[in-house]
């Protein structure tokens, strides 16, 4: 490990942006400092700005939301690593998709020693990524494509090469003092759990540069921001309006529990956090209305909702967060065929306000996450997904979601099919859409971060550099190699699983009940058979209701469906629009096949849908 | 002759006396089917809607031979515009009026749910809420489609009001321990909600219970059989490490009968039993034996072992406890709800004769029923299939891993394992295996292998 500083001796101490790598001839934070100490940082004005379009306040719950990592998505200038550059020239990809809005995983720059979420400058681009400029283009150009941007943030900490860090540690009575939480031992906050318990064995390090002891939730290669102090709060306030200003249209906050310590508390959720989050909200409404905040915050939904703020309003906190425990019950419930799993997290999760809308995901760039669920659940997820211990990671499988299924296209289908349909806003991973695999050999969470597979051409047609400098290999086995799977080849086929996503997000698109709608689970006598209805009153008092009925069961299976509130009207199937049995008083009866599900519009309509399906 | 403008409720009687003898062995809720009718004597008929169409409520006492039974039944009158029911609903005609079992005219059936709420008294009839429910008026109903005994009716997903269909004096013991376990809150029931009594030869009678439907619920037959279908599919796995592994749901179950006998205990409390009791019992055991050893071969080889295996019982230490217990517990009596198990039905053995009704209350007769049918839900694919030696053991595993995960949960709740009170526990799963020996011989004789199974391996146990 080099830690700066065990290197830098006391005489004179190193300018604070001496940590900083890649940034020398790019604009960053402590190129200069003032007399007093203070350190001059990038401001927006710097940069060519963007132009945001007028605000649609609610966009965010109806959209589809696509996680891409920068690093894995496409190179630009042949370095062997993804850059936003390359983003940008795939974004009409994305726009054929039908995807609403891209979510970044934090592009800033840093010694990338916890995958980038360590920051050690705000308001600079990892040089390898790119410049600041190249993402107000990235931007501009989703921005014309009626794509939208968000990005990671992470509040409670900073890497320990932040300029600020490295002021606040060799100048404790300068204006980065106090910007840390320092103590002269290692006594205090003791109820706080530590997080990251492979690797940390206390919350609190010991610096030698300031001859104190620094807090620290996570690695301790991340300071904890000392939220008490004002100026703190509105230099992140700063930093958010940094790139508001370029036209960012929302953030992932990250770890925003974690934000303030108390005495006497295990220092999550505490009071001040959201009185904060609060300040926060307030200054997005007030100067950048339409822009959004999610909140990262793996807890139980009951808990979560904290984080939406007051519901008298609308919520005032974070527009979105999201609903982390759903996720793991439907893998357990399509293993067990029993829709129990599922329908008991949507039935604790509790109404959140108005304004507010869930996301939901199959997999993310992190492990699937175990934390939510009881220990017996967490065995068996281990017994099913992670057979080889390879595939664990401290409380997590991480795979993807094609092997996770065993590739097995019903399946694939009806998971999505449920991540479409279930409450919240869809996110996709990157390259799951083409049912990519992945490398458990490679160390660490690199197992689901490998290139996109956009041809069977080298390197996947991600880079034209030299194999060897590709920063990942790409997945090259026979089932899911880039010979076999990639975009190109699947946007030629009508029945890949390409196709049928890109269908699938078109037939949601066009029913706001799956966005909006009000979820009633139908319940019903066949345990593996899962059904529910989306209802969604259009602003004019028209019904959008839309049925969805899911077979978790490999095998087939008929279901009963109680349906007497729809008495007389006719189900129509969305995607092909074949028209079913009307409903009478009497339950419905369908049959399904293995792991098959149906989506309807549950039309009142009688013969008009009839003409509409034949025009 | 004239045609009568209305029909009366006598009329609707004498007519529906008459046809019953040919169309009551057509009801599949008729418990009687194996002997003949020998005569159908009118009891009592209440007008419970009156006009065009006309809703009567009948009560009739069905003789067979030296033996009869009470039933009821709600038929319809309608002139023309017949509902949509079922043809074997029909019953026979009176002038241009046509009488029907009319649980399945929506029509009609919403009238008992706003007697209730009413709180009306008609005839011999009364209509009540329990104390302190809220029940909402004006709800539609159909009748649930599942084999049963009764008949069910569900109001708009909300209440299920269940027609006892044979009739008896005194007290109702789903009605008594429903509201037992209502009062000391116990939340693994459904909650009852309002009830229908009438008379019969001057004592009441319990007509009907109406209940809080559970429209997320499936039943634990349904569940467990689930399971067994995606291990019979897997050759060669281990149950607890299957997709489809029950034993979560099976310990949850123990868990929810234990606190359900808790709670009756709470609301009604414990006796003790001496060993007249236990000498009872274990000829009431040895008596059932002889009987269907008596007409069922098969079960020849095993009666010295069972007969060892009863008369133990005889030398347990008394006394012993006894207290309420639901008396006909099986998977198909529990719901899966999202909130947990609920148990239904506590009717007990529908049919208990009088020595059934010297049956020991031990809640380890609850836990043996919920044993056996772990056994059955194991078995239930290989009925009627060719015989297969590593099928029949993979279902036998399947069952061990649920029984044992249902007694561990059990345990959890309790604070003592009903597998410690193994003499009682043995005596009282083989009793329950003797009696299906007897009920499938005579009713489906596919089925005899699997309490035969059962036997067979529990004796051996013994032996060992
Ligand atoms: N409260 C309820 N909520 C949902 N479903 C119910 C409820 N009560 C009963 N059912 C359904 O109706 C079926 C029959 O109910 P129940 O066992 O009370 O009737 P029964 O006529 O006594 O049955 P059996 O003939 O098996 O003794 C149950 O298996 C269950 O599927």
């Amino acid at each position: 490990m080099d830690d700066p500083t065990t290197r830098s001796s006391n005489t004179e101490s190193p300018a604070p942006d001496h940590a900083l790598e890649g940034l020398d001839d790019t604009p960053h934070t402590g190129e200069s400092v003032e007399a007093d100490g203070t350190l001059v940082e990038p401001q927006a004005g710097d940069f060519e700005h963007h132009q945001q379009d007028a605000p649609q306040p609610d966009w965010f719950k109806s959209a589809v939301f696509y996680e891409v990592l920068v690093r894995a998505f496409a190179d630009s200038n042949g370095d062997g690593t993804g850059d936003l550059k390359g983003l940008t020239s795939r974004l009409d990809y994305l726009q054929w998709l039908g995807v609403d809005c891209l979510w970044l995983p934090p592009f800033y720059a840093s010694p990338l020693r916890d995958g980038g979420y360590d920051i050690s400058d705000f308001r600079a681009v990892l040089p390898e990524f790119g410049t600041v400029d190249d993402f107000v283009e990235l931007l501009d150009e989703a921005h014309a494509r009626g794509i939208r941007v968000i990005t990671d943030l992470v509040l409670n900490h900073t890497s320990d090469a932040h300029p600020w860090f490295q002021a606040s540690r060799n100048d404790p009575d300068g204006p980065y003092g106090d910007f840390y939480v320092w103590s002269d031992d290692d006594s205090k906050y003791p109820d706080a759990r530590i997080i990251f318990v492979d690797t940390e064995t206390s919350n609190w390090t010991y610096d030698p540069v300031r001859g104190q002891f620094f807090w620290h939730r996570f690695f301790n290669h991340q300071p904890d921001l000392n939220f008490e102090n004002p100026a703190v709060r509105e230099a992140m306030i700063d930093v958010l309006r940094f790139w508001l200003d370029l036209g960012i249209d929302g953030f992932r906050l990250d770890a925003v529990p974690y934000l303030f310590e108390e005495e006497g508390t295990n220092g999550e959720n505490l009071p001040r956090t959201h009185e904060y989050l609060k300040e926060v909200r307030a200054t997005v409404d007030r100067e950048y209305p339409g822009r959004i905040l999610l909140a990262e915050a793996n807890q139980w939904p009951s808990d979560v909702v904290e984080y939406f703020g007051d519901p008298a309003v609308g919520g005032d906190e974070c527009h979105m967060a999201f609903h982390f425990p759903l996720m793991p019950r439907i893998f357990m419930a399509v293993r067990r065929e029993s829709r129990f799993p599922i329908s008991e997290i949507l039935q604790q999760t509790p109404e959140i306000p108005d304004g507010t809308q869930w996301g939901i995901f199959l997999r993310n760039h992190d492990e699937l996450t175990l934390e939510m669920v009881s220990d017996e659940e967490r065995d068996y997820m281990y017994a099913e997904y992670a057979k080889d211990p390879r595939m664990k990671a401290n409380i997590g499988i991480r795979r993807r979601l094609a092997p996770l299924l065993e590739n097995d296209r019903n399946q694939l289908e009806l998971f999505t099919a449920l991540l479409l349909s279930l409450p919240g806003s869809p996110v996709l991973y990157y390259g799951d859409e083409i049912g990519m695999g992945d490398n458990i050999w490679l160390g660490d969470r690199d197992a689901v971060r490998t290139p996109m597979q956009w041809s069977p051409d080298r390197n996947a047609g991600f880079s034209r550099a030299d194999p060897g400098r590709v920063y990942l290999p790409p997945i090259m086995d026979p089932t899911y190699g880039y010979e076999a799977i990639n975009v190109e080849s699947q946007q030629g086929s009508p029945t890949s699983l390409l196709s049928w996503t890109r269908r699938m997000l078109a037939v949601r698109k066009q029913h706001e009940a799956f966005a909006l709608g009000e979820f009633v689970d139908l319940g019903g006598s066949n345990p593996s058979v899962l059904s529910y209805k989306r209802v969604w009153t259009r602003p004019n008092g028209d019904e959008d209701v839309v049925l969805c009925v899911n077979n978790l069961s490999r095998f087939p299976q008929p279901v009963e469906l109680e349906l007497a509130d729809h008495e007389g009207a006719t189900p129509v199937e969305l995607t092909g629009r074949v028209r079913f049995p009307r409903i009478g008083e009497l339950p419905y009866l369908l049959t399904l096949p293995g792991h098959g599900f149906y989506w309807f519009q549950l039309s009142e309509l009688g013969d008009q849908g009839e003409r509409r399906s034949m025009s | 002759m004239s045609e009568p403008l209305t029909t009366s409720a006598d009329d609707v009687l004498t007519v529906v006396a008459e046809a019953l003898p040919a169309w009551l062995p057509s009801q599949r809720w008729f418990g009687g089917k194996h002997r003949e009718i020998t005569g159908v004597r009118p009891v009592a008929a209440t007008t419970l809607l009156d006009g065009d169409p006309l809703l009567v409520h009948l009560v009739v006492d069905v003789e067979q031979g030296d033996h009869s039974s009470v039933y009821q039944l709600l038929v319809g009158s309608r002139r023309d515009q017949l509902p949509d029911v079922a043809a074997s609903a029909s019953i026979g005609a009176l002038g241009e009026h046509t009488l029907y079992e009319a649980s399945g005219d929506a029509d009609l059936t919403a009238t008992l749910l706003d007697l209730v709420v009413d709180g009306a008294d008609l005839g011999d009839l009364s209509f009540r809420t329990e104390p302190g429910a809220e029940v909402e008026k004006g709800l539609r109903a159909h009748p649930i489609t599942s084999e049963q005994s009764n008949t069910s009716l569900v109001y708009g997903q909300q209440y299920i009001l269940k027609l006892f269909r044979k009739l008896v004096t005194g007290d109702n013991p789903d009605l008594r321990l429903h509201r037992a376990l209502r009062e000391v809150g116990c939340t693994h029931i459904a909650e009852p909600l309002g009830s229908v009594t009438g008379t019969l030869d001057g004592e009441p009678a319990t007509i009907a219970l109406l209940q809080r439907f559970l429209p997320d619920a499936a039943d634990g037959w349904v569940m467990a059989t689930t399971s067994v279908r995606d291990f019979m599919a897997d050759p060669g796995s281990d149950p607890g490490e299957l997709g489809g592994d029950f034993g979560g749901e099976a310990e949850r179950l123990g868990a929810a009968i234990a606190t359900v006998h808790a709670d009756l205990d709470r609301a009604l409390g414990t006796e003790s039993v001496g060993q007249d009791d236990l000498d009872a019992t274990v000829s009431a055991m040895a008596e059932r034996l002889a009987r269907v050893a008596a007409e069922v071969p098969e079960l020849a080889d095993h009666v010295p072992a069972l007969e060892q295996i009863f008369q133990q019982v005889a030398d347990l230490p008394t006394p012993l406890d006894v207290q309420n217990v639901h008396g006909d517990l099986h998977l198909g009596q529990v719901l899966r709800t999202l909130s947990g198990w609920i148990v239904l039905d506590f009717e007990g053995e529908p049919a208990a004769s009088i020595t059934e009704r010297q049956e020991l209350r031990s809640t380890l007769r609850d836990v043996a029923g919920v044993l056996r049918s772990f056994d059955y839900a194991a078995q239930q694919m290989l009925v009627g299939e060719e015989p297969d030696e590593s099928m029949a053991e993979r279902a036998m595993v399947w069952a061990e891993h649920n029984r044992s995960a249902f007694c561990d949960g059990y345990a959890a709740v309790a604070g003592s394992d009903p597998r410690d009170q193994e003499v009682l526990l043995r005596a009282l799963e083989l009793d329950k295996a003797v009696y299906e020996v007897g009920y499938e011989h005579a009713n489906r004789p596919d089925w005899l292998g699997v309490p035969l199974a059962s036997i067979a391996r529990l004796v051996s146990q013994e032996d060992s």
